[in-house]
């Protein structure tokens, strides 16, 4: 069974952006979108994960979970999935130490 | 080429900016499909210039932000520690999300916040019940044949027998769970007072029907019925609750509580199983269409139009007539 993935690859070397092409769309500079079998995708993102060297990676792919999706991280990052007793948000540093700015 | 979408109009930049900041009914994912929970606690929550953010301390990784997902959830749970600006929380109220405040480790309810943008119909079934004893009495009794099964709670059973035998059932479904993982004797104790010397199981089982509390409240309020006209219980601003809850526990948190008698962190480990089974059994979609059943049971209800104008006059001949029109004119 294929299914939707979509990864995000940010500051990753030119022949990786390639290779990512040959299985999946570019829709907007370093964002692919493609329906690939689960095999095909873990195949790609171990190969992704190796090549990430400095820059960042994100992979979203459908999930049995109750959102319904799962994400993958590789490389250095700001941004780190965190799991709320079962429900995963996004945590991330922020540069400066910003103050609420109530509208 | 790019097919262009046909059902919506396009919006102006202004209007689309508005529908955002204060979602139509029509753009929040119904009850149903919407996340179950979600439980924080030592976090500072406020709105930021776009969004609700909690800010979660860690000592591994200092502190970091993680933006709520306000419009896909259906109920947050703030356990002790937290603090939220008046901000964030009209934030979560126009984005239909029940607030409940608990105690550490989502056991205890102390507090819910309600959103006001709701139709007001199950609220008037469940009052028009509630205050006609024979009606009450049937729902009652409608609530034990949903737990026991069909036919067992017949026209000529009292509820004061209903109550012995719930009590009964009870009793031997721990007694049965209990030999089955042999635990030798279980005592189902709550004391919040001693509460990290309870055994796992109890921990786990307070832990387990706090969040089913939890999810029962934020599914009651979302229907805009009041929680606390029970049709069971009495006299608590939770019956109706608690009454909704128990149909479930001995399918769901007794026999999750008892697989954690040995977890070393039985509260969260129910939470987490808790939230997976959650899914599995579809809970939230199945408990609005219990209470819509056990309020309605001729099933006349049909889901309002989000386009409908939401406030009438009430007319005791033709039910309701349309607000917002001068009727000064008629005879």
């Amino acid at each position: 069974m294929s299914s939707m993935i979509v990864i995000s690859a940010t500051a990753v070397p030119d022949h990786l952006r390639g290779a990512l092409t040959r299985w999946l769309l570019e829709v907007t500079p370093e964002l692919y979108v493609g329906t690939v079998s689960a095999r095909v995708r873990d195949e790609l993102w171990a190969a992704v994960t190796a090549c990430t060297n400095d820059g960042l990676a994100v992979l979203a792919h459908p999930a049995d979970n109750e959102q319904g999706f799962q994400l993958r991280t590789a490389g250095t990052r700001r941004r780190e999935p965190l799991d709320f007793d079962g429900l995963t948000l996004i945590a991330f540093k922020r540069e400066s130490q910003e103050t609420a700015k109530p509208v | 080429m790019t097919p262009r979408p046909t059902t919506t109009k396009p919006l102006s930049t202004s209007n689309a900016r508005r529908k955002l900041a204060a979602p139509t009914v029509a753009m929040l994912p119904r009850i149903a499909d919407s996340l179950s929970f979600l439980y924080l606690d030592i976090v500072r929550i406020h709105q930021d210039d776009t969004g609700v953010c909690a800010e979660v301390t860690t000592e591994q990784r200092g502190t970091e932000t993680v933006y709520l997902p306000t419009a896909a959830l259906s109920c947050v749970l703030l356990g002790p520690g937290t603090s939220i600006t008046a901000r964030a929380l009209t934030t979560f109220a126009r984005n239909g999300t029940t607030i409940l405040t608990t105690g550490s480790g989502g056991v205890r309810c102390y507090s819910a916040a309600v959103p006001e943008s709701l139709t007001t119909t199950w609220l008037e079934r469940q009052t028009r019940a509630w205050t006609n004893d024979t009606h009450r009495l049937a729902i009652a009794q409608a609530m034990y044949e949903l737990r026991f099964g069909n036919g067992t709670a017949t026209d000529g059973t009292t509820l004061d027998k209903l109550r012995g035998m719930e009590g009964q059932r009870v009793k031997a479904h721990y007694q049965l769970l209990a030999r089955q993982y042999k635990i030798g004797r279980f005592r189902r104790a709550y004391d919040p007072a001693s509460w990290d010397t309870q055994d796992p199981v109890n921990l786990a089982l307070s832990s387990a029907n706090t969040c089913l509390y939890g999810i029962v409240h934020a599914a009651i309020t979302a229907l805009g019925c009041s929680p606390a006209l029970g049709f069971v219980h009495n006299g608590n601003q939770q019956a109706f609750v608690y009454d909704i809850a128990d149909l479930y526990k001995a399918e769901l948190t007794i026999p999750l509580a008892f697989s954690l008698h040995a977890s070393p962190n039985p509260e969260g480990e129910a939470r987490r199983s808790f939230r997976h089974e959650l899914r599995l059994f579809q809970l939230l979609p199945r408990i609005v269409t219990d209470i819509q059943q056990l309020l309605d049971p001729s099933r006349t209800y049909e889901g309002p139009d989000p386009e409908e104008q939401m406030v009438d006059l009430w007319d005791p001949v033709t039910g309701s007539v349309p607000a917002g029109v001068n009727h000064g004119a008629q005879p």
